[in-house]
């Protein structure tokens, strides 16, 4: 039943797309074919960071850093319930899409995507953005020099998410 | 920024290797990450392809613009002001539906030009207003429907069940949403307190 609903909505949208396709006005498919043609671009566009930080990312694992840095802090963030293997992806998650996106396909690479480190990092990728970078575009793009609390309280909202992610998996799935 | 993260991972990564002896791994991730990258390209590229081209079909049918005034009902005791002027408020629930459906590209031209409209109204135009901040928060803890990039990745990575994780991650965006509007609903609370005390004063 619970497989049933979560394979759901994807298979509902693209019929939803179908019945446009079907019963709509009949040049929906041009609209698709421009969105599609964006996304290629965005995805392309995408490579040259990526390139860029997965290198990095990959760098720091073959060099014990992320072992060492795992090692050191697991003691202190198991107590509080969120495994250490997600630590750079928390580190890089603030700050950028593609720097995430990098430490998550090694974490996934590293410990497996149906692990329990590999769930609550699936679930924070999913449900945390990039608050630091959101933040600084939003109000630059106004003139505003003073956020107020606007990150201490994303901070705020992003450790619950965490905290949070991290517990519902274990009740979840375990 | 992203030269910044690059040059710590560097850095961080020649230390490390040099103390562990694993000087040559490291060298040797540098050609594995570049490919890699390629790999995870293709990955999204199919699925951003396929993603973007539903939502602009979605878009272009009105139904985005539905699910829009849908949070509109919801919306308008978040953003009162915002409301009231009717300055950008379109505009807000534009991004958040554009975030509920996974299209975060097509969430921040309308976010930018929310912020611009609400900047109107605001009295110290260096110092952001409540209702910007609770744009800004809430775009950072944004409800999802449909992670579409993270289900390619999970099913790249040869996930027994990448759809798994569907439900936690519904449960879990509801409640920072809701922790979100809970901690953004404190600065109207003392917004209020601190104009009556000033009326008060006086």
């Amino acid at each position: 039943m619970i497989d049933i609903i979560s394979a759901l909505p994807m298979p509902l949208i693209l019929a939803a797309v179908g019945v446009i396709f079907l019963f709509g006005k009949s040049n929906r498919f041009d609209s698709f074919l421009l969105g599609a043609k964006q996304g290629l671009q965005t995805a392309v566009q995408l490579l040259p960071t990526l390139c860029a930080l997965i290198v990095g990312v990959s760098m720091l694992n073959a060099s014990g850093a992320v072992e060492f840095l795992s090692k050191l802090l697991s003691p202190l963030v198991n107590a509080i319930g969120v495994p250490a293997d997600i630590l750079p992806l928390l580190l890089t998650r603030p700050f950028s899409g593609s720097a995430s996106t990098a430490s998550f396909v090694e974490l996934l690479e590293r410990v497996g995507p149906d692990s329990f480190a590999g769930l609550c990092a699936s679930v924070i990728f999913a449900t945390s953005d990039t608050m630091v970078y959101i933040i600084s575009v939003y109000f630059s793009s106004v003139g505003i020099k003073h956020s107020r609390s606007a990150l201490p309280i994303a901070t705020a909202v992003m450790l619950f998410c965490i905290f949070f992610s991290c517990f519902l998996c274990r009740v979840w799935f375990f | 920024m992203l030269g910044k993260i690059f040059g710590t991972f560097c850095a961080f990564a020649l230390f490390f290797g040099t103390i562990c002896g694993r000087l040559p791994e490291v060298a040797a991730a540098i050609p594995d990450g570049a490919s890699k990258a390629v790999q995870v390209t293709l990955t999204l590229l199919g699925m951003m392809c396929l993603w973007s081209g539903v939502m602009q079909v979605l878009t272009d049918a009105g139904i985005i613009k539905k699910i829009s005034r849908i949070f509109a009902l919801f919306l308008r005791h978040v953003f009162p002001k915002a409301y009231q002027t009717g300055e950008g408020y379109e505009e807000i629930c534009a991004t958040l539906s554009a975030n509920f459906l996974g299209i975060g590209n097509a969430a921040t031209p309308f976010a930018l030009s929310a912020m611009k409209k609400m900047q109107m109204h605001n009295p110290q135009p260096e110092i952001a207003e409540n209702e910007q901040i609770t744009l800004a928060v809430l775009s950072t803890a944004s409800l999802t429907l449909v992670p579409a990039n993270l289900l390619a990745l999970r099913r790249a990575a040869d996930s027994q069940n990448p759809f798994s994780i569907m439900i936690p991650v519904w449960i879990t965006s509801l409640c920072c949403v809701s922790f979100a509007l809970l901690l953004t609903s404190f600065l109207r609370i003392r917004e209020r307190f601190s104009r009556t005390r000033a009326s008060k004063r006086r």
